[in-house]
């Protein structure tokens, strides 16, 4: 937004309190991620909003630690996003990413007829279609790929501002019917399932759209059931911040 | 730690919290056992403060601590301390339960009732003498400056709804945040 551009410093109070709307939010960061100015000044407001929060400490229920102890043991932790982390490349869409952007409108608009045979159909395929396009078509459209665990290649167009990616993969290793592959949003607002991937077609899947994007958030993916499931119970084979 | 030691910054200092999570990223249980101890209290106070609904309070504050558990592994000690990293995910997921799932006239019931003053939270403090040091510092800011933390902070309110709140314009409240926590990091003694 304006403000932000014109005085980016001065939303850092605003911010360091979580007082600004999701667009301005998103915004800032992303004017922290080139900053190290601001981010500095954020980390210490950060500290004293920290200082705020434990000045209104009060003693939960005795009971919560039972409930969050026993949620602990059943839940898997995530693997640190440092070790071990597969090589990506990002680049700026408008720049580089040009014919491989049209490729996947080229795909979408393939896919989309392909699965028009009813009307209603044709119908969530042209939605799919125009969500898939705003993505690819928005200014701050970002491409980022990466390998896949255990084979293939993941790519993506990620849009902060529509707060979606597009996501394609090829040489996947096929699954049993009984499997699939499951696309998450893994963050600080917490695991969100982000689809399922459908079958392959010519040795592409996708591509798909995955909604709800949120700040900090990495994309992964693992082997699930085929109906998909809430939490992952596999290990990721695919780790990209976002 | 002696309220006649200035220096004093309990929250901070807690020896061994980034140790602990650091041991809690690697799986132990006993470890989260005692980050439990340390962060449970800040945490569900300040959800509460937030979110007032003892319900949903509640099940923020469980969300917030099981996903500390899960995220240990992506602390990193070079941005700032666990305890900021902690409060940080608590606020932030607080703010967004109630800008979530609150009704617009819900929000202007809040709108009603959102001047209540920091001695509120007197009750059931933990930390007495966070709270007195806190209290001291928040005297010394501006009636505006100290409105507008109390409600963006406090009441989960985006700076241009206390902006509203107050009949100031945004860009001023916008400033006098970040005037207002600057001041607050010095009287408070925060070192970046």
């Amino acid at each position: 937004m304006r403000l932000v551009r014109k005085e980016p410093h001065t939303l850092a109070g605003a911010y360091a309190m979580d007082a600004l709307d999701a667009a301005d939010r998103a915004r800032f960061e992303r004017h922290l991620a080139r900053c190290d100015s601001c981010a500095q000044e954020v980390s210490e407001l950060r500290e004293t909003t920290a200082r705020l929060a434990v000045a209104s400490a009060v003693a939960p229920p005795p009971a919560m630690k039972q409930l969050v102890m026993a949620a602990v043991r059943g839940t898997r932790q995530h693997a640190p996003v440092t070790a071990a982390k597969p090589r990506f490349t990002t680049r700026r869409l408008v720049l580089v990413a040009a014919p491989v952007a049209a490729m996947l409108i080229a795909i979408a608009t393939v896919f989309g007829l392909a699965n028009s045979d009813t009307s209603q159909r044709l119908s969530q395929a042209q939605q799919r279609d125009q969500a898939i396009a705003s993505v690819l078509t928005a200014k701050d459209a970002t491409m980022m790929s990466g390998p896949v665990v255990g084979g293939g290649t993941a790519r993506i167009v990620m849009s902060h501002e529509k707060q979606a990616l597009v996501f394609i993969a090829t040489g996947l290793p096929a699954l049993p019917a009984s499997a699939g592959y499951e696309l998450w949003l893994v963050g600080p607002a917490g695991d969100r399932p982000a689809g399922m991937l459908p079958a392959p077609s010519h040795g592409m899947i996708g591509p798909v759209i995955a909604a709800g994007l949120r700040d900090g958030d990495h994309l992964m993916l693992s082997v699930e059931p085929a109906a998909g499931t809430t939490y992952p119970t596999t290990r990721m084979m695919l780790d990209i911040p976002l | 730690m002696t309220v006649s030691d200035p220096a004093a910054r309990p929250d901070r200092g807690r020896p061994g919290l980034e140790d602990q999570l650091a041991r809690v990223a690697r799986g132990d249980a006993a470890a989260f056992d005692a980050v439990y101890d340390q962060v449970a209290g800040p945490v569900f106070g300040i959800v509460r403060r937030v979110v007032r609904d003892l319900a949903q309070s509640e099940e923020v504050t469980q969300e917030v601590l099981l996903e500390v558990w899960r995220s240990a592994s992506r602390f990193t000690p070079a941005q700032g301390t666990a305890m900021a990293w902690i409060m940080t995910m608590a606020h932030r997921r607080a703010v967004d339960r109630v800008r979530s799932v609150q009704r617009a006239a819900e929000r202007e019931r809040r709108a009603a009732t959102a001047d209540i003053p920091f001695d509120e939270v007197a009750e059931a403090v933990e930390s007495n003498l966070e709270y007195e040091r806190v209290r001291r510092c928040l005297g010394t800011l501006t009636e505006v400056q100290r409105e507008s933390v109390t409600l963006a902070y406090y009441g989960g309110y985006t700076y241009n709804e206390v902006a509203a709140l107050l009949g100031v314009a945004a860009g001023t409240v916008k400033t006098r945040m970040r005037d207002a926590l600057i001041r607050l990091r010095d009287c408070l003694g925060v070192i970046g």
